[in-house]
């Protein structure tokens, strides 16, 4: 049999609560150890035990970071999807099944792989047997791959820091499902792991956790959230670092975090807290976004920053709570009742979810308004290749504050509302500063801040807080723009689908088609994109969604001289993106183009 | 030539004066407001270390009309106490003084308003309780009596929610019930509300004068004056001045220490009212209410509980007057952080 270094999808089926993120994430980190391009998603259920969950690895030296279009190898777990993961592997593949669960297999098609794993398991530990079974396919699967012996220790190593019991409990039955698989296990398998030269530097983190590193060096100072799927672990991440990062001189904390009663009020605390001259944030889901967006307007219009992350789940209502999806981008742009506009930062990598959670600070006080940050599940709970953090690169900008009688004197004609340098933005006074106090208030006012309802004072306002937020366009995170020398088909695309990226391009490549590429970063879109847009014949917007949200917001403010050449690909099935449909996609909507 | 008074900062009333009020002329919650600027200045609280808080209503209207020299955030509708919340967080050292209406608080931001207490936001919780809601021309509120009955339409047939009874079940550490019409119990206890550390309410019965001040409305001037069952006699001694130079009452009297030093001398009424007793206050409210009365005065006191801030631990500096080096850690923690992934 060939062998195919490098080169495979893994599928792992357990249920949830069973242990088997553990014994995931061995397999994981310790191909990743090997210096081998790898990268784990998860597909969990809205539950803690019993449903079912889906592992899948993806091993491949061409650095793509998707789910592959084939499954090379199966472990099958979980009696209640038995019958379906049986029938989903792909003729030719390799099967590997705990015996214990006594149900057929059936599939002389591919090759088939029993161990008894719950008995041996019971060999080690009765009472531990269920968590313990996991490890017998990490014990398999490491002697079907290759994978090398110290990389395992590594890993469950670094999986039970400190607990030297369970270590050892885990290797012991590692090194026995090893051996099993050597002595019995005699069919050739064709996909294996080879080491390849480790870059020292790089590590595997989720974006959430790079958020939260973010936020903390973006200088949080007022942390207000309510639990929900996906986001609950940045504010938990930022919870655990900041007593390590972070202590006032007399060992006090420098950032308040407090648990909301709901979304709602961690929206007002948000609010309170910039208000007050503070750096508060949030972080939520899409159902926290429609029931802040109140506040959200209110921040707009009173001219109040905040920074409000979303981690994006499938919509809408509950929809698939542990599932990816970028539907919320439409909401978030223009949140709130009436004509609103807000600024939105996407990263999409790792990296970025660092440099954008202390750069949003920055944004949010320049601009004096709500700044949304867009993550999603899979970047945000999945783990992401980094090579490190960078450190913040600017001073903090703390905005128009003015915070002396001095400053205040200088500008002579003050008004909290008037636009005194021709940018849009104006200048703010802090409670208990004394400084030109006013009512701050969601209604209409003047250039002091007095009620008024007065129709050429609100047209007045309102075409300020346009142009100051069309004058963020260039300011923010550009697109990162790869553009192909014949200029033909340009992919607008953002966020996480920068995963697959690479593996459309390659694919669409082998059709012929040689495509540009360019990520937007923050809405309102920078002027670059319309450039990318006119130097392109034809563009195609790419999104994890149903209607092509973008492509929406795009049409509504692009010149109507370009419209004619914009094509959406969007699809969303909540699970991460996979490159084959996409590039089926497109090559779908180009082939329509083309008769038409 | 008259001498302009001055306040222990040496600071006039006009100091405290806000803008020109656009209620309905009569209307109780202007009553509120000039307690609440003749309160502030008596206590010689500096207007700019005050932030004035409101949500959405006729009450949330008026900090427009009281202390025009402290900043202030009439916010949204019944979401007063999250924005307050947020900035107090970051900077404790304001004193917050917040006006909510009927509807703000014991409709749609009730549940913001539970929370505040839950946490014991240190901030003046003022609800300027009118059975009504004005602004949108008199439909009932949730506070309102069965029974009660404004200027025009059927009298009210769902039962009430009493935010004092529910405040004192949620252990808040201040609670009193006022009435626009009794300046000197209002301004007493505005008084010690600012004096004290943690949330304290004040339930102010203040009439409509448009829509529910007939007299088959449980909340009209008249029949609050008629049916107000006063616990105490209640009288403010600011810290400023010494006990022994306050002339001592007839009568029996407790004297309660605020956080601030000051005293509020509860003055014997018939019998006794313990405001450290729960139970004796939610007796007395319910006692009142079964006589379709008013129950006034400090219900109950319940000092010396953590305050939000205090609660989590946060350094002694407001966290807005933090500098850069204090939020941002060091480019060295940075390299450790990323070693120690790198090492896993």
């Amino acid at each position: 049999m060939t062998r195919i270094i490098n080169d495979f999808t893994l599928n792992i089926a357990t249920a949830n609560g069973t242990g088997s993120q553990s014994a995931n994430l061995i397999i994981l980190n310790s191909i990743f150890e090997m210096g081998v391009p790898v990268s784990g998603k998860n597909y969990f259920p809205s539950n803690i035990s019993g449903l079912p969950t889906w592992y899948i690895i993806r091993v491949s030296d061409a650095g793509y970071q998707a789910p592959g279009n084939e499954t090379n190898y199966r472990v099958i777990m979980n009696k209640d999807t038995w019958v379906d993961d049986i029938e989903n592997a792909e003729s030719g593949s390799v099967i590997i099944y705990n015996e214990n669960v006594k149900l057929p297999i059936g599939r002389d098609d591919c090759t088939v792989f029993g161990m008894p794993m719950t008995k041996m398991a019971r060999g080690i530990n009765p009472k531990l047997s269920r968590l313990i079974a996991n490890m017998y396919y990490v014990g398999a699967l490491a002697h079907l791959l290759k994978i090398d012996e110290n990389a395992i220790l590594k890993a469950v190593t670094n999986q039970f820091a400190g607990k030297e019991k369970a270590i050892e409990l885990n290797m012991r039955a590692i090194g026995e499902g090893r051996e099993y698989a050597a002595e019995n296990w005699l069919d050739e398998v064709g996909h294996q792991v080879e080491a390849r030269e480790k870059d020292p530097n790089s590590f595997l983190i989720d974006g959430n956790e790079a958020t939260a590193l973010g936020s903390i060096y973006g200088g949080v100072n007022m942390l207000a959230w309510y639990p929900i799927t996906p986001s609950s672990s940045l504010a938990e991440e930022v919870i655990r670092w900041l007593p390590k990062l972070r202590n006032g001189e007399d060992g006090g904390a420098t950032c308040a975090v407090l648990q909301a009663e709901d979304e709602l009020a961690a929206a007002g605390m948000v609010l309170g807290s910039n208000w007050a001259g503070g750096r508060g944030m949030t972080a939520t889901s899409g159902p926290g976004i429609s029931l802040m967006s109140e506040f959200i307007g209110l921040g707009y219009y009173a001219e109040i920053p905040g920074v409000f992350w979303d981690i994006n789940r499938v919509g809408p209502s509950t929809g698939l709570p542990t599932r990816t999806q970028q539907g919320d981008l439409s909401m978030l742009y223009e949140a709130s009742h009436g004509d609103t506009q807000h600024i939105v930062i996407i990263p999409g990598t790792v990296n970025e979810c660092f440099e954008f959670g202390w750069k949003i600070f920055d944004v949010a006080e320049r601009y004096q308004t709500p700044v949304f940050g867009f993550s999603d599940l899979d970047l945000g709970m999945n783990r992401w290749e980094t090579s490190g953090f960078e450190y913040p690169s600017t001073k903090m900008d703390r905005g128009k504050v003015i915070r002396t009688q001095a400053q205040l004197d200088a500008i002579g004609n003050y008004g909290r509302y008037r636009d005194v340098d021709g940018d849009g933005i104006c200048y703010r006074t802090l409670p208990g500063s004394g400084l030109e106090p006013i009512l701050t208030r969601g209604s209409g006012r003047d250039e002091d801040g007095i009620y008024s309802e007065d129709p050429e004072d609100y047209v007045k306002h309102m075409a300020r807080l346009k142009r100051k937020i069309d004058g963020a366009r260039d300011e923010l995170p550009a697109p990162i723009i790869r553009e192909e020398e014949n200029k033909q088909v340009g992919i607008i695309y953002y966020g996480s689908m920068e995963n697959i990226i690479v593996e459309i391009d390659d694919m669409l490549e082998s059709t012929g088609l040689s495509v540009s590429t360019c990520r937007v970063r923050a809405l309102p879109y920078h002027s670059e994109v319309q450039q990318f847009i006119e130097n392109h014949e034809q563009v195609i917007v790419l999104e994890i969604n149903r209607d092509g949200q973008l492509f929406g917001i795009l049409r509504k403010e692009l010149p109507v001289n370009l419209l004619s050449k914009m094509y959406k690909v969007a699809y969303s099935d909540g699970l991460p993106p996979r490159a084959q449909i996409y590039s089926d996609l497109i090559l779908k909507t180009m082939q329509k183009e083309v008769s038409v | 030539m008259s001498v302009i008074k001055l306040n222990v900062i040496d600071l006039e009333k006009t100091d405290y004066m806000g803008g020109k009020s656009s209620l309905c002329p009569g209307c109780g919650h202007d009553q509120v407001s000039n307690v609440i600027i003749q309160a502030a200045w008596e206590n010689g609280i500096p207007p700019e270390s005050i932030a004035k808080m409101s949500g959405i209503g006729c009450s949330s209207k008026t900090p427009a009309y009281f202390l025009g020299k402290s900043h202030g955030f009439n916010t949204v509708h019944g979401r007063m106490p999250s924005v307050s919340t947020g900035a107090n967080l970051v900077n404790k050292d304001l004193s917050f003084i917040a006006v909510s209406g009927d509807g703000d608080t014991a409709s749609i931001g009730i549940g913001q308003f539970i929370h505040a207490i839950r946490r014991n936001l240190n901030m003046v919780y003022i609800i300027e309780n009118n059975g009504v809601y004005g602004l949108t021309k008199g439909q009932y509120s949730a506070t309102v009596e069965r029974g009660s009955k404004k200027k025009k339409g059927m009298p009210n047939e769902q039962p009430p929610i009493d935010l004092c009874a529910m405040a004192i079940n949620l252990g808040c550490s201040f609670v009193a019930r006022s009435f626009s019409g009794s300046k000197k119990q209002l301004t007493s206890l505005i008084r010690a509300a600012m004096s004290h550390k943690g949330m304290a309410i004040i339930d102010v019965i203040s009439p409509c004068v448009t829509f529910s001040n007939n007299d088959e409305s449980y909340r009209s001037y008249n029949y609050v004056k008629g049916n107000d069952e006063i616990l105490h006699n209640v009288d403010y001694i600011p810290h400023y001045t010494p006990l022994a130079e306050v002339d001592i009452p007839e009568g029996k009297y407790d004297d309660i220490k605020m956080f601030d030093g000051s005293t509020l001398r509860l003055e014997t009424v018939g019998s006794n009212h313990d405001p450290s007793d729960a139970v004796a206050a939610l007796a007395a409210i319910h006692h009142a209410t079964a006589k379709k009365k008013h129950v006034t005065g400090l219900l109950f006191f319940n000092p010396g509980i953590e305050t939000t801030d205090e609660a989590l631990g946060l350094t002694d500096t407001p966290l807005v007057d933090l500098s850069e080096e204090q939020l941002r850690p060091s480019a060295k923690s940075l390299e450790l952080i990323n070693q120690g992934f790198r090492s896993n």
